[in-house]
């Protein structure tokens, strides 16, 4: 993959209390990519994300936004955080807001769109996801797959650099998976950059152009899913795919 | 014989004391919003000193008694810095801090039942703390908030009674006088309580038919 770096990790290092979670993990996302973490519970992949997505900083180590340092000098972080997008684990939808409130908020209070003009885009970003006809409602009036379809239009809507998902399906049913996975799908064809949280192996296969196996607080192994599905290098992501690809019958 | 003719002789004394009681409850109760909204903000997000300094505020108002906090003010802090003010004045700064410090705790509970994860969300989205404050996290508690926020105001609307002893012509006071004039004690007084409970309880029932409109499907209703 060629293009430009959009967002990179180096030497990341997180320490809660006397925990490290995270030992020094290098990564780097370019444009039009979609890569794809995997890995045990516990490894890091979550926070590891919402580092990389700005929520929370690192103890030590970089990231680089375009290639600017995010944290060094007097960057506007607020700036950056609406150039990533992200898509949490649980749906974490504005509960007093519409469908259409929810993904107008960022427009409007952020990069400052007039109403009307917010209005559109957010109309338009709920039919990217099929939800045109629920714009009306409530986070409570919707499903948990249609609520992190609004999640995703939300930040989709934003115009972002890259989004990163954080197991997004890992709280739905089956079906209602599938409706989430779609739709990701079908942002990755579009060119969408994306870092991906996930253990739908079926979708990792289809779009990624990578998939890198995280364990202990470090990434072991990156590779396109051709080889990491099939035969990949370290011994431990080897035991955990095999698990993993298990509950799928094979691929 | 129990008989309410009288009465209309003073109606205007009535209607005059019960204006000033709304009026005192209105301060008490806008003033006290104000004040606990801010009190609220800090117990949860500031630092140690912050919360330190604002529960040893809640525990003076809610751990003395309000015809205290009354005197102290109408009479006390002028003796002490030779500033005079009226009775209505000192009664309603002691009303607003004394209600402040019980909505605080209302409007606590109510900010703490916004789910963190909207929090980290809002923050995904490039809002910033003031903007999270003001869009997500005070339009939803001031909504969870008013079921708990009712009793603060049935309770200071009675409480404003306690201001005749700094001599505030409000409805309890004017009873007394009415009551003292007539020798009619009984009569009197208990006019004066229907007043109180017919106000009450048609302000009670607005305030419900406020919350069903503003409420939100799936809003403070798990919590």
């Amino acid at each position: 993959m060629s293009g430009e770096i959009i967002l990179e990790g180096k030497g990341l290092w997180k320490r809660y209390g006397s925990l490290d979670v995270l030992k020094g993990v290098d990564i780097s996302v370019r444009k039009g990519e979609t890569k794809v973490i995997i890995g045990p519970s516990g490894s890091g992949k979550s926070t590891l994300l919402r580092i990389l997505g700005l929520l929370e900083p690192p103890t030590k180590g970089e990231i680089y936004f375009r290639g600017e340092n995010v944290y060094a000098g007097n960057l506007n972080l607020n700036r950056i955080r609406a150039k990533i997008g992200f898509v949490f684990q649980e749906p974490s939808l504005f509960r007093h807001l519409t469908a259409l409130g929810n993904v107008k908020l960022g427009l409007k209070h952020v990069l400052k769109m007039k109403d009307e003009e917010a209005e559109k885009k957010a109309m338009e970003m709920l039919r990217l996801v099929h939800l045109e006809e629920w714009a009306d409602h409530y986070p409570a009036q919707l499903s948990g797959g249609q609520q992190q379809r609004v999640g995703i239009a939300r930040a989709l809507a934003m115009d972002p650099d890259i989004i990163l998902f954080d197991e997004p399906t890992a709280s739905l049913d089956i079906e209602l998976t599938w409706e989430v996975i779609e739709v990701m799908e079908e942002l990755a064809r579009k060119g969408i950059t994306m870092l991906v949280v996930t253990h739908e192996i079926p979708f990792a296969k289809e779009v990624a152009d990578e998939i890198c196996f995280m364990e202990e607080g470090l990434i072991k192994e990156c590779a396109p899913p051709e080889i990491m599905l099939r035969n990949p290098k370290t011994p431990r992501a080897r035991s955990f795919l095999k698990r993993l690809l298990g509950a799928y019958g094979g691929i | 014989m129990l008989g309410f003719g009288y009465l209309s002789y003073w109606t205007r004394f009535i209607v005059e004391g019960f204006i000033v009681t709304l009026e005192m409850t209105a301060l008490g109760l806008s003033g006290g919003f104000i004040i606990g909204s801010l009190l609220a903000l800090g117990d949860v997000y500031g630092g140690k000193l912050t919360r330190i300094l604002i529960n040893t505020y809640v525990e003076f108002f809610r751990g003395s008694p309000l015809i205290i906090q009354l005197l102290l003010f109408y009479y006390g802090i002028p003796a002490l810095t030779n500033y005079r003010w009226s009775a209505f004045t000192a009664g309603a700064l002691a009303l607003m801090l004394n209600s402040g410090a019980y909505q605080k705790g209302y409007l606590k509970g109510a900010i703490e039942a916004v789910p963190k994860d909207q929090l980290l969300a809002a923050k995904s989205l490039g809002l910033s703390f003031r903007q999270t404050l003001a869009y997500i996290v005070l339009p939803q508690a001031y909504r969870i908030v008013i079921p708990a926020w009712t009793n603060e105001f049935v309770s200071l609307g009675k409480s404003t009674a306690a201001l005749l002893i700094i001599g505030v012509r409000e409805l309890t006071s004017v009873g007394q006088t009415i009551s003292s004039l007539t020798f009619r004690p009984f009569d009197t007084y208990l006019a004066i309580a229907v007043i109180y409970f017919v106000w009450i309880y048609l302000s009670l029932k607005l305030t419900e038919y406020v919350y069903d409109r503003l409420k939100i499907p799936g809003l403070g209703e798990s919590i």
